[in-house]
């Protein structure tokens, strides 16, 4: 019985929301009219823009600590592994070999 | 009859970029070139493939709702796929993570492993795939409202976040403490970390194409299977990103 009621859902979700009863119980269903997703849309727009905000301040914060440092461990036989070499070189792809 | 295009230049391509990839990584002569034509030929596959669907449908009409179900299930499919496939990444990563071996110390991170704060740029490029999910949900309910310079705008905003995160991602892995070859913690990290990015790269594409196409009037609000299909993908994408950020990022390096 279960299984019947999601294999409905999920036929009716992958139609694309194809109206089965007026009252739609279910939850991830497209808005009815063009006000209600003129009004979602609007939602959504004003979520993204809180979203921008935070992401530039944090970005802005990020970007001003500048390059952190990290001690040079130990040469344990387990770091750095180079069994062969790259075809390209001997450093990665992104390693940056310290100068100062 | 019989021009080259109507016939299916995929297998090439496939072959030319596998056997060219092996050639480059054990260092044959015109391994490099092989691979990079194999590349070029798939992305041309890619190209003409996807201007037939899009003739076929939004130009000549064919894609009646019976005819979506095939895309849509199809694509339900292939995610599901992909979620299998980073799952086993994911599974590597808490394998070697919960049980550390003696070999390197016993403990994780390993011993001599220094670890990215989570709270700097990894936070924020979690955020940044949150906001750029919202983005999409907002052309999404645009589309559906009819609202169709809106909806190019959303996905505008989309594909700015979507770059702003591959930029700072890139920072990251310069500033990176660790590289891939740093014993079973850089493998894995990068591992799932990279192809996480590679999926995000992909989902970018897919979203300027949706722009592009929103932007050329394809897209209606009762018909926009391409929109969506780009649009799940890039839920999962963003919801993918929430795992390496908790299990990775914040837990692998207490």
């Amino acid at each position: 019985m279960a299984s019947a009621i999601v294999r409905s859902t999920l036929r009716t979700a992958l139609r694309g929301g194809a109206r089965v009863n007026p009252a739609s119980t279910r939850s991830f269903s497209a808005g009815a009219s063009a006000e209600e997703e003129a009004r979602e849309a609007a939602k959504w727009e004003k979520i993204t823009y809180v979203g921008i905000v935070a992401c530039t301040i944090l970005a802005a914060v990020n970007l001003s600590k500048g390059h952190p440092h990290f001690e040079e461990p130990p040469a344990y036989p387990y770091l750095h592994i180079r069994n062969k070499e790259f075809p390209w070189g001997p450093d990665g792809l992104f390693e940056v070999k310290e100068h100062h | 009859m019989g021009s080259f295009e109507q016939k299916d230049p995929g297998p090439i391509g496939a072959l030319a970029t596998t056997v060219g990839g092996v050639m480059y990584m054990h260092s044959f002569q015109g391994g490099a070139t092989l691979l990079s034509l194999g590349l070029i030929f798939i992305l041309y596959t890619m190209f003409v493939w996807w201007r037939d669907v899009l003739r076929e449908s939004t130009l000549e009409g064919h894609h009646t709702k019976v005819v979506q179900l095939g895309p849509r299930y199809g694509f339900i499919l292939f995610i599901v796929s992909e979620v299998m496939f980073l799952f086993a990444l994911f599974r590597a990563s808490s394998h070697s993570s919960l049980a550390p071996t003696v070999e390197i110390g016993g403990i994780w991170p390993p011993k001599g492993i220094a670890v990215l704060d989570p709270r700097e740029i990894p936070f924020l490029n979690t955020l940044i795939p949150l906001s750029s999910g919202a983005a999409v949900t907002w052309a999404h309910h645009a589309i559906l409202a009819g609202k169709e310079k809106r909806a190019v705008y959303a996905l505008v905003a989309t594909v700015s976040l979507a770059l702003v995160f591959t930029a700072f991602q890139g920072m990251e892995y310069y500033q990176a403490p660790s590289t891939i070859s740093d014993i079973i913690y850089g493998s894995t990290f990068f591992l799932a970390t990279g192809f996480h990015g590679f999926h995000v790269i992909i989902g970018t594409l897919f979203s300027i194409v949706c722009g592009i196409r929103q932007y050329l009037g394809h897209l209606t609000k009762e018909h926009h299977v391409g929109f969506e299909a780009a649009a799940w993908y890039w839920h999962f994408v963003d919801v993918v990103r929430l795992f390496p950020f908790v299990s990775i990022y914040w837990w692998g390096g207490i």
